[in-house]
């Protein structure tokens, strides 16, 4: 009976207008006066839209679909009977009471498809004698009749449990009704409140616990399995009415080709992995730093929207992204800061992705003059913008927030293989059909490398002694750094991986 | 019919046609062996997935491998090699029949029963055209339904026939098909 539980809930969530209704006498009226959309009273009955449509539009169901359908509408009645009843008279209806079955509906409730039966007949919803007929239906015209007719004489299978999803409001509305000012968003040609948008994360996570009753393994493994396919529905839903559209299979220049199947492209990401040579004497305490949420940092950056174009010469647009063919300068400055293009022993020019020359040109600008600039053969690039992921990396972002403040492991799981997998296999991965953007995953794991210079360089800046900046979020620092960087488990916070100590105590060695 | 072009590339445009991408794209997707077949492990593989079993076998010979068993087995064993001609043969009957076997599950992906697959059709190149006769072509998706004469027509390596079976269905592009007659890439997934 998850049916009947389904919509009523679906009941209890749909919103009434306390204005007066007029009168319903038809089942596409009765609908948009709840404000369900036909998607949403497909989904509870389990049918496609298109069926209801059909049903709205003269068709009948037939069978169980019939009873489910005729539930549904006359839920509806009565809701909106209530509206009615309440709105004018400004009483409190005690639908929850059988005394509320005694009434005579037909006189609260004026409708043209409501007939007063002469002999009671049963109910098509509970099997229970019913005094009234809905278009030519037999049936309660309440669901707490039902209820009620029901808990007298026993039940057949049919009987729904109604209250147990009534009294509650929608918890949307209630925090609405808190702040009076309902923030809204357009949709399609309406505009809806934004509590009201799908939070697919939420959704997901409550479904997956639900599936496998409460299990938070197996809630979490199954969510991990579809954490793919998922990242890109939150991916088309944040693209709604977004100016430019994702281009997921562009024409790919042959650098960013794989050569074998396990092989590896052309270009270089300036991975760090940097160890300072020398430590000052003494005995120094390190603390390894680990940069949180670096990936989903990192879907801010400048992406090509369009397929790649090349060009040739020394100039650098500010205005598009992409990979450069570049010869790096001289870094000068290893015995204190990682070099920003990474480990990279073999001379000559490199194929790197935008954050890596935007890092170098700034380092090379007069503001912090660390290093030449680099010089630019070609490049390969299209017109770019920050925002393209900007939305998908707040609702990451913001899912995680919450889920941290709640202590809710399962969604953080399910986040972080959200977005790390989301970028892992956006590139030519056999697990993500759906988008081939090779540059683009290059660009976004170069800019959590960016991302990570820039915390060594800040930490160097403050007179921290960085000792080693390695992987995608690991930072060794000598000193307070309390004082530079907050501590925490938020995306601009850092959290300690580990404490250790480095070198002797000259107070020991001096003084034995 | 008059949206096709005439005389493509007259003043600098390039682009392959339509249909040829969309085979591109389609060849992508069957994965073939990477190994090229004059190297001797490619060879090999491919020799391999044309004599595992009688019905490769069969299938092989109807691809227009018609050597005879003593042959394959002495390719196979090494005690032979295939001479051009016949490495050419090996190439294309392997490619034959893997798009045969590989045919049905690739319709059933594309046409997702009956909900079809988003299509990118990125528009030609115009950067060698001169700036007065640039036209604005703009990329443009498209959902195809229906993959059943496209995917036969790949299968069976007729050209015409992918060409006019991709024009059916990208005339609903609406009156400027004929921009996207010929492309840089045509994209999607399966």
């Amino acid at each position: 009976m998850t049916d009947f539980e389904a919509i009523d809930a679906l009941l209890a969530r749909a919103k009434q207008e306390v204005a007066a209704l007029p009168p319903v006498d038809e089942r596409r009226a009765l609908r948009e006066q709840l404000n369900l959309s036909r998607t949403q009273v497909a989904k509870a009955l389990n049918v496609s839209p298109s069926t209801v449509g059909g049903w709205e539009s003269g068709r009948d169901p037939s069978g169980d679909l019939r009873e489910k359908y005729a539930y549904f509408l006359q839920g509806a009645q009565a809701k909106l009977a209530a509206a009615a009843e309440d709105a004018p008279a400004g009483e409190l209806a005690d639908d929850g009471t059988p005394d509320a079955g005694q009434k005579n509906p037909v006189q609260d409730v004026e409708q043209d498809d409501v007939d007063a039966l002469a002999a009671p007949e049963s109910c098509v919803l509970c099997g229970q004698p019913a005094q009234f007929a809905l278009a030519g239906l037999p049936q309660h015209l309440d669901a707490a009749e039902c209820t009620a007719a029901s808990s007298t004489a026993q039940p057949p299978a049919a009987p729904p449990q109604p209250e147990a999803a009534k009294p509650q409001p929608p918890a949307a509305r209630r925090t609405a009704d808190r702040t009076g000012d309902v923030p809204i968003v357009p949709k399609g040609r309406r505009a809806q409140a934004a509590s009201d948008t799908p939070d697919l994360i939420g959704q997901a996570v409550t479904a997956a616990l639900a599936q496998h009753s409460g299990d938070v393994e197996a809630a979490t493994a199954a969510l991990v399995k579809r954490a793919i396919p998922d990242a890109m529905a939150l991916l088309d839903a944040t693209r709604k009415g977004g100016r430019y559209d994702v281009v997921a299979h562009p024409w790919v220049p042959d650098i960013l080709r794989k050569q074998t199947a396990h092989g590896a492209d052309q270009i270089w990401e300036a991975r760090p992995k940097w160890t300072r040579p020398h430590l000052p004497a003494g005995r120094h305490e390190v603390t390894a730093l680990d940069i949180n949420g670096a990936y989903l940092s990192a879907l801010k950056t400048h992406l090509p929207i369009g397929q790649l174009e090349h060009s040739t010469g020394n100039h650098h647009d500010r205005r598009r992204a992409g990979v450069h063919l570049i010869t790096p300068p001289v870094w000068e400055h290893d015995a204190v800061l990682p070099n920003p293009l990474g480990s990279r022993d073999e001379p000559g020019p490199l194929w790197v992705t935008e954050p890596t020359l935007r890092l170098l040109l700034r380092l090379s600008g007069p503001k912090y003059g660390l290093c030449d600039p680099p010089e630019i053969h070609e490049s390969f690039t299209s017109g770019a913008t920050e925002n393209l992921l900007e939305k998908f990396r707040i609702a990451l972002k913001d899912a995680r927030d919450t889920a941290i403040a709640a202590d809710d492991e399962v969604t953080l799981e399910y986040v972080k293989a959200m977005y790390s997998k989301f970028v892992s296999t956006m590139g030519e991965s056999n697990y993500n059909r759906e988008l081939y953007r090779p540059d683009w995953m290059h660009i976004i794991r170069s800019q959590a490398f960016a991302n990570l210079w820039w915390k060594a360089h800040r930490a160097f800046d403050e007179g921290l002694l960085v000792v080693r900046a390695m992987g995608t979020d690991e930072l060794h620092v000598i000193g307070d750094w309390r004082a530079v960087f907050p501590e925490g488990r938020g995306v601009t916070e850092v959290k300690i991986k580990d404490v250790y100590s480095i070198g002797t105590d000259p107070d020991h060695t001096n003084n034995p | 019919m008059p949206e096709r072009n005439i005389e493509f590339g007259k003043y600098g445009a390039r682009g392959i046609k339509g249909h040829e991408a969309v085979a591109r794209q389609l060849d992508a997707l069957a994965g073939y062996i990477a190994t090229p077949i004059t190297a001797r492990r490619g060879l090999i593989a491919r020799l391999h997935y044309l004599t595992r079993t009688d019905h490769a076998r069969q299938a092989a010979r109807e691809a227009g491998l018609t050597v005879t068993d003593r042959t394959l087995k002495a390719w196979l064993d090494g005690k032979r090699s295939p001479s051009k001609a016949n490495l050419e043969r090996i190439e294309q009957a392997y490619r034959t029949v893997r798009r045969e076997n590989v045919a049905r599950y690739l319709l059933a992906r594309l046409n997702r029963e009956g909900r079809g697959t988003r299509v990118e059709i990125h528009p030609l190149n115009q950067s060698q055209v001169d700036r007065p006769r640039q036209r604005v072509v703009e990329f443009r998706t498209l959902n195809v339904r229906c993959w059943d004469r496209i995917v036969q027509a790949w299968v069976a390596g007729d050209d015409q026939e992918l060409d006019d079976a991709w024009v059916d269905q990208i005339v609903d592009l609406g009156s400027q098909w004929g921009q996207y007659e010929y492309v840089t890439n045509v994209g999607f997934a399966a």
